[in-house]
């Protein structure tokens, strides 16, 4: 099923639909042979947006949320197996970073610089990693009680090596079943700001900028919310679903 | 326990402040310009007159000088003059704040009035009924988001079906929508932890005690049972807190409410700092009031917490 869903979205991403095209004469057009799903405000295709959307918003989401989980991860692999001070200061940083909302650091962000694609990264960037930071620092301190590492350093393996090469790679599954679940998350809070209009700037077909423009068309023309709405939710839903399932049997064996 | 938990507080607090009083330059704007932009409408002010503004407001001063100015400033009320409306920030602040309290205050009594019932009868017969449907339910509740599930309810109930005002703030219809809205996190999250926690309580040996004894149902399921799950609720308050915080954000943005939410957007919009600064600092005396207060929640649930901050 997953595989199938995968293929499907894959076909989509390359089609060559147009999404910023605009025809004045043609606004707010209701689904139809030419426009499957109709026109927005600006008579523009909103299939084609839809699957530009799909583009964007989760090619945005999957380049963040694998930043997350890289930075998360070193730093819960230096605050698990190195502990000490350093260690102390990362999981302290934790501590605050995971209390504070990704749309606030968004607001910051974008008064510092400017709205945009760069200040929606750097927002998710900044709180983003804690969650990986705790489950790599859990997984690190359980890692390192194994036997396999007493004998890494038995035979004159330095800490580095040891982490990356030994702890790492025993932690990466529940790390990748992890990076699944907060998907989803960094999918809303992408759209999230996109639709605040902090984060990917029209005519960019982002989902949260069409959810944005189609709600000042709220009455007379309801797909224009609907469809995206439909289609963040769906996304992430069944991310969520996907990492749920690799949970369970990562988790089993 | 208390210690603990506070002594962190005041760093975090500091640390803040510092931030949001640096804002001005991490944006890399003059800040004498800025604050004669705030004052007269002129965009290329005069040298020798910014040189004596400088003089006088002390941003001649070096760095660390100025922060303690700013910081006594900003606790005996002076925030600033805003960008935009040339007028104090304070006053406009408070009336923002206001308008976002009583949206939380309402939003999180309907919260806690239906996901805490829903998960406690979810947990009577687990896989029943009741169960299930609080289950998807609750699920819904977190993954949709506000910038979603607000304009749904506006097609549904302002625009379908006409009986509330679609944006505006003004009577008590103008609340019912916002509140919804911002319910709908923590209602799900509630349901879905004090389910799970009454699950488990309610096979404990006090709970099959309490049912030996002949005590009714409802005296077992909510005084012996709810009760002890309630404390896993007030555990997760800063869960609550940062939801409900963005959720305030986008909910007053959507629904044109005039609250703390909408001030912070539009100020970062508009590019108007001394609002924006005024609105975080806001933002971190609400975190730590929060704080403090679901710990005292806590305390007065939790015979076991109570006994350990005495010890």
């Amino acid at each position: 099923m997953p595989a199938l869903v995968l293929v499907a979205l894959a076909v989509l991403a390359v089609l060559p639909l147009d999404a910023v095209a605009t025809d004045l004469t043609d606004r707010l057009a209701p689904p139809s042979a030419a426009h499957p799903l109709g026109t927005d405000h600006l008579g523009r295709d909103v299939l084609a947006r839809l699957v530009g959307g799909l583009r964007i918003s989760m090619g945005l989401t999957l380049v963040a949320t694998a930043g997350c989980a890289v930075l998360g991860t070193a730093a819960g692999l230096l605050s698990g197996y190195a502990g000490g001070v350093a260690g102390g200061i990362v999981q302290r940083l934790v501590d605050v970073l995971v209390a504070v909302p990704t749309i606030i650091v968004g607001l910051i962000v974008a008064a510092v610089r400017e709205p945009g694609t760069a200040t929606v990264l750097i927002a998710v960037l900044v709180t983003g990693w804690t969650p990986f930071a705790r489950l790599a620092h859990h997984l690190t301190v359980r890692e390192r009680a194994r036997e396999y590492v007493e004998g890494a350093v038995a035979i004159g393996a330095g800490p580095v090596r040891i982490a990356v090469r030994h702890v790492l790679p025993n932690a990466l599954r529940p790390l990748v079943a992890h990076a699944c679940l907060r998907f989803a998350n960094v999918l809303l809070s992408i759209a999230g700001l996109s639709f605040l209009g902090l984060g990917v700037q029209p005519p960019t077909p982002e989902w949260g900028v069409m959810l944005a423009e189609g709600r000042q068309f709220l009455f007379a023309a309801p797909q224009l919310v609907l469809v995206p709405a439909v289609a963040v939710v769906g996304a992430a839903t069944i991310i969520t679903v996907l990492g749920r399932g690799l949970e369970r049997r990562w988790s089993s064996t | 326990m208390i210690l603990r938990r506070l002594l962190p507080l005041p760093a975090v607090a500091l640390g803040a402040a510092v931030l949001i009083f640096l804002l001005p330059r991490l944006a890399g704007g003059d800040p004498v310009r800025a604050v004669l932009r705030s004052r007269v409408a002129e965009a290329e002010p005069d040298p020798a007159v910014a040189a004596r503004v400088s003089a006088e407001l002390g941003l001649d001063r070096p760095l660390p000088e100025q922060f303690l100015r700013w910081l006594s400033d900003v606790l005996t009320g002076d925030l600033g003059l805003s960008y935009a409306t040339r007028t104090p920030v304070a006053p406009q602040l408070l009336s923002a704040i206001g308008v976002s309290a009583l949206l939380t205050a309402v939003a999180l009594a309907l919260a806690a009035a239906v996901g805490i019932p829903a998960g406690v009868h979810a947990a009577r017969r687990p896989g029943g009924v009741v169960d299930r449907l609080v289950g998807v339910a609750s699920v819904l509740g977190v993954a949709v988001p506000e910038f979603i599930l607000a304009p749904v309810l506006v097609l549904l109930l302002a625009v379908a079906v006409p009986l509330l005002p679609a944006l505006g703030w003004g009577g008590p219809a103008h609340v019912v929508l916002p509140a919804i809205t911002l319910a709908a996190f923590p209602a799900a999250l509630a349901a879905q932890v004090t389910r799970a926690e009454t699950a488990d309580v309610l096979g404990r040996p006090h709970v099959v005690l309490a049912r030996a004894k002949g005590l009714r149902d409802g005296v077992v399921l909510w005084r012996h049972g709810a009760r002890l799950a309630l404390t896993a609720v007030t555990s997760l308050s800063g869960l609550f807190f940062a939801g409900l915080l963005s959720g305030a954000v986008v909910v007053e943005v959507v629904f044109a409410v005039p609250g703390l939410g909408r001030l912070l957007h539009d100020a970062v919009v508009g590019q108007d700092l001394p609002v924006l600064q005024a609105g975080l600092l806001a933002v971190v005396v609400v975190a730590v009031v929060a704080s403090l207060v679901a710990d005292a929640v806590q305390l007065a649930l939790d015979p076991v917490a109570r006994t350990a901050a005495r010890a």
